[in-house]
């Protein structure tokens, strides 16, 4: 089976973030870009249905300035994908999902792709639209929100389950499709040392992006603003339960006003 | 891969602070480096300059009469009246310039003390900048990054717990090994991850800001393994680290003895020869990871009397007839690391398990605490980080008088202290580890980097517990751990009373 997983950067969630000096984006100076959970999952995924059935392989694709991408793609090796493309977009670019989505799917095309895997959003806009892009643009069904998938080797099927509002759906599917994971259900594996070393000395194949078109970027960031500071905690001092209860309705009535 | 800066060669001109700190009278840019380079005799050829109009400052005394020092500089004025001072550039890594003294009181090997770019050129990655450059690169980056994720998800949820119980955990030792963070200085040709220095001690201060028991415990290998990779012949090197390092073993480094540990020319342990073999006979004690481990390197004497020129070294394997390990000591600190006495009982050891010539054993075990003892440096580091990072985030939470501790001056002078010795413990370990990496001995380097760092770690640690107060004391707070784990740091590799006599022996040897 030939598996593409499409991975994106993502500021480290330990970094400390600020707004860039123009107020519209992410300021990314200084800060480390690593795959993001839901795409650890994905890499995770194709990597345990690439050892379940011989003779897979699993490339990996990413579109984005560099050297961040390098960076995801390279740690994506190192957990043991097999190849690795990369089409490079300027900076700057792709803060829209339709361009990065367009991007990816030219560099899939290319390559061959019995299953393409995806995170279903990314970790930091969490947009959650290129998977479905992605989809459309190969003309293949996607699935969102996707747990548990299996290959059904005899039944030349996929098995997969779905978090659906008041329960679980358990879906099967035939090749070729995009399946978007769920983070954080498959417990993503570390990369080892000397995987490290090797994936450094890998080559990345390079795709070239689309010259730039009307029908990219149809949408851009006006705005970035971190999240006001809370305000700290009011405590209620007391000697019995009642005179909380008493002191609580108070204030939930006077200051919250959340009683009439 | 082992030279922090080689890999920013090649980057485009940019503009450097240098252009403004030192202004050319003649309106030529040049920068320092390129300065430096033409003083130590033109340099490579492939200098870069910072020249707009393309003017390059090659000539020595248009550069050497913009340097104003005064005549007595360092109080090295004649008492007969000034002399005329030769000034030499030489480059300190961290980028002082500083002048060297006057003729007659230059020291004979001056380059040793301040390593200047005309005699450490041969072994500079070519076309490097001359000045340190203090990035890492994509590949080190990854590799601390491995290690931080291993040393705060693997080990950082179990470290208080071991630290309480005395519990060796051995499912994390097993799991360090299988990401390839154990055997870091066995080259990859005997199955090890064949790191320079510097990689290792990237990797050690993450796992000792988690744990510096368990870190003890994760490099003994290196220590113990070292003698075999420096004095081992191919086919030791073959037959030892290969089936030892395709499995998770461990090994231990067998020198100390209960009389002392610095002073190994007193030995007592006896290597006895008997026809092909050796019979070994004595105690060791203090070993780490003894009670686990599957191979001991042991140094021995062949003649007391010969003192240094006796003590041989030998490889020894647990399951030998003779070896008994003493029980698991308990230990103030790294109580996650196990100890223990190591007894040698007529144990029969043949000739080919000898590491290198009899009496080559004293200058072998140097050898290899030269190499082992930087990365020391950088787990004292890892534990102070660690003692710095609870008490600064401490600091902004406990309040007093109204306000949180951190504004108190007091406190945050405390802080700003720890942090300098911090900075300069990491500085002084990655220039050691840098500067072995070269292919150099490094004995000074990484002497003084052992014990700035140690001594910081446990002086951090200290007024850590000192900001944490009552608290801090109490086994439910992390510090207290930090400096009981610290204390070991001054301790073991080399007393830091033995460092600071390697150093002074190093520092006047220059002046002699």
């Amino acid at each position: 089976m030939e598996i593409v997983v499409c991975v994106k950067p993502i500021p480290d969630p330990e970094t400390r973030l600020r707004a860039a000096p123009d107020g519209t984006t992410l300021d990314i100076e200084g800060v480390k870009f690593v795959l993001t959970g839901y795409d650890e999952s994905a890499v995770e995924q194709a990597l345990l249905l690439k050892e379940g059935t011989p003779g897979s392989k699993v490339h990996v694709v990413s579109a984005g300035p560099s050297p961040r991408t390098e960076e995801v793609l390279r740690a994506s090796l190192a957990l043991g994908c097999d190849t690795a493309t990369w089409v490079e977009l300027p900076a700057g670019v792709g803060h829209d999902p339709v361009t990065s989505a367009r991007a990816l799917g030219k560099a899939v095309s290319a390559l061959p792709h019995d299953l393409v895997l995806c995170g279903k959003q990314a970790g930091d806009d969490e947009a959650g639209v290129v998977a479905g892009a992605l989809g459309e643009l190969l003309g293949v069904p996607d699935f969102g929100a996707v747990v548990d998938l299996r290959w059904d080797a005899a039944a030349s099927r996929l098995r997969f389950q779905r978090s659906a509002e008041a329960g679980s759906e358990t879906w099967e599917a035939s090749l070729p499709c995009v399946i978007a994971l769920q983070q954080a259900w498959n417990d993503p594996r570390t990369a080892k040392l000397p995987s490290i070393l090797k994936s450094r000395k890998m080559p990345i194949a390079k795709s070239p992006p689309d010259p730039p078109s009307p029908e990219n970027g149809t949408s851009r960031p006006v705005k970035f603003e971190l999240p006001p500071p809370r305000t700290g905690a009011k405590l209620i001092e007391y000697k019995t339960p009642e005179e909380a209860a008493q002191k609580l309705v108070k204030v939930l009535r006077e200051e919250a006003k959340v009683f009439p | 891969m082992s030279v922090p800066g080689a890999q920013r060669s090649g980057e485009p001109d940019e503009p450097t602070l240098c252009q403004d700190l030192w202004p050319s009278p003649a309106g030529s840019r040049a920068c320092m480096s390129s300065e430096r380079a033409d003083l130590a005799g033109g340099g490579s050829g492939d200098e870069r300059t910072h020249a707009p109009s393309g003017e390059r400052v090659d000539d020595t005394k248009q550069v050497l009469d913009r340097l104003s020092f005064p005549e007595d500089y360092l109080g090295h004025a004649d008492a007969t009246g000034p002399v005329p001072v030769q000034f030499r550039v030489v480059t300190d890594p961290y980028g002082a310039r500083v002048p060297a003294p006057p003729s007659r009181a230059r020291p004979r090997h001056h380059a040793l003390l301040y390593p200047s770019r005309d005699i450490a050129d041969a072994a500079r990655p070519p076309a490097s900048r001359s000045m340190p450059d203090f990035s890492l690169t994509p590949e080190q980056e990854s590799l601390r990054d491995l290690a931080r994720k291993f040393a705060r998800t693997e080990m950082a949820p179990h470290a208080a717990e071991c630290d309480r119980t005395s519990r060796f955990p051995e499912e994390i030792y097993r799991k360090a090994f299988d990401l390839g963070l154990m055997n870091l200085n066995v080259p990859t040709e005997y199955g090890g991850s064949g790191l320079g220095l510097f990689e290792q001690c990237l990797i050690v201060e993450e796992l000792a800001y988690a744990c510096g028991g368990m870190t003890t415990s994760t490099i003994a290998n290196c220590l113990a393994l070292e003698p075999i990779l420096l004095d081992g012949t191919p086919e030791q090197k073959e037959r030892f680290l290969k089936p030892f390092c395709a499995e998770y073993h461990l090994a231990s480094f067998a020198l100390t003895e209960p009389s002392g540990g610095s002073d190994p020319g007193s030995m007592h342990t006896l290597a006895r020869k008997d026809g092909n073999d050796y019979l070994i006979t004595g105690d060791k004690c203090f070993i780490s990871n003894a009670p686990n481990a599957s191979l001991y390197t042991v140094f021995a004497t062949v003649d007391p009397k010969l003192r240094h020129k006796g003590v041989t070294a030998f490889v020894v394997s647990r399951s030998a007839t003779g070896v008994s390990v003493g029980p698991d000591e308990e230990k103030m600190g790294h109580r996650a690391s196990s100890t223990s006495t190591v007894r040698f009982d007529e144990v029969r050891v043949p000739v080919s398990d000898r590491l290198g010539p009899e009496g080559n054993g004293f200058s072998l075990a140097m050898r290899t605490l030269d190499q082992t003892r930087t990365p020391i440096g950088a787990l004292a580091t890892g534990i102070a980080q660690a003692a710095l990072d609870h008490a600064a985030s401490y600091s902004l939470k406990r309040e007093t008088f109204g306000k949180p501790i951190a504004d108190h001056q007091a406190i945050q002078i405390k802080l700003a202290n720890m942090v300098q010795a911090v900075h300069a413990s990491r500085l002084l370990t990655w220039r050691a580890a840098w500067t072995i990496d070269r292919g150099q001995r490094g004995t000074l380097e990484s002497s003084i980097a052992k014990c700035f760092a140690s001594d910081t770690a446990f002086a951090v640690a200290d007024q850590a517990i000192q900001i944490f107060g009552g608290y801090g004391y109490m086994r439910e707070y992390p510090v207290e751990k930090l400096l009981r784990d610290a204390k070991l740091t001054q301790i073991y590799e080399g007393a830091n009373e033995i460092q600071r006599t390697v150093i002074a022996r190093e520092l006047l040897r220059n002046y002699a």
